[in-house]
């Protein structure tokens, strides 16, 4: 898994690198590898599939706007989820999106889909200080340098912020915490 | 003092980041303190909802629908191909 690392990063450069000189295959290659996690951060902040898929288009194409300021040093996937981010927060302003997502898909069992509404309620509570670091590191995966770097924050910061969104997660959680 | 040192690792514990030494070290230590206890099991599960939390499912329709729009929008893109029908099943023939 370690050894794959480079050899994405070689992939990628070249992607980027095509990009810049304006291959069309390019950005499809690009939206293959990262639309799916794009989307997904974007649903997770605006809280519904439309305004998702809206934001994640507009983010591939910021990136081909901006193609010739690419720069493959492996710092891309910061800048991505950095635009996505910020499409998301212009939207949350422009519609005051801050409900529960009205077409929250019911997968699973009903408990289970219960349990993640009543988690996203809670999380769309918190603060977005606190909300952001959750999503990026405990839901997307990311590393805390990865996600400091999108939020523009110090790691130290990231982390305390991470520790204090946890915290308030977990207590407006409470009984739920306590019951399972 | 190890109090002190216990809670500031329970962040740890509770993302699962901590040494299996460090690790051990806390729970022990939760053994004889109940509010480390509750403070370590209830942030991990907090942690664990999260992070088992599959997210939206991004559907076929959706990709298109993005593509679409990134179409409409002038955006370049060369999507990727669809696979034929008769690649679409291994025939026999195929092993």
């Amino acid at each position: 898994m370690p050894n794959d690392a480079p050899r994405e990063s070689l992939a990628e450069k070249r992607l980027l690198k095509a990009l810049s000189e304006g291959d069309p295959n390019a950005l499809g290659q690009i939206y293959e590898i990262y639309g799916e996690r794009i989307f997904r951060f974007t649903y997770r902040f605006l809280g519904n599939r439309t305004d998702a898929e809206d934001a994640t288009a507009e983010t591939f194409l910021r990136v081909l706007r901006r193609s010739a300021e690419l720069r493959a040093d492996g710092a891309f996937k910061t800048w991505l989820f950095r635009i996505a981010r910020n499409l998301c927060i212009d939207k949350l302003r422009q519609h005051k999106l801050l409900e529960l997502p009205p077409d929250t898909p019911l997968e699973g069992s009903e408990e289970r889909t219960t349990l993640r509404v009543t988690v996203h309620a809670a999380l769309n509570q918190l603060p977005q200080e606190y909300q952001d670091p959750l999503v990026l590191c405990d839901l997307e995966d990311l590393s805390a340098q990865e996600a400091a770097n999108i939020l523009e924050i110090s790691v130290p910061a990231l982390k305390s912020r991470l520790y204090r969104g946890r915290k308030a997660l977990r207590d407006k959680l409470g009984s739920l915490m306590e019951g399972t | 003092m190890k109090t002190d040192l216990h809670k500031k690792l329970v962040d740890l514990y509770a993302g699962r980041e901590l040494p299996s030494e460090l690790n051990e070290d806390l729970e022990m230590a939760a053994f004889n303190d109940a509010e480390l206890s509750h403070d370590m099991s209830t942030l991990r599960q907090t942690v664990d909802l999260l992070k088992n939390d599959p997210g939206p499912e991004f559907t076929e329709e959706s990709y298109q629908r993005v593509l679409m729009k990134i179409y409409a929008r002038g955006g370049n893109i060369e999507p990727r191909a669809a696979t034929p029908i008769h690649m679409q099943y291994q025939l026999p023939m195929q092993g």
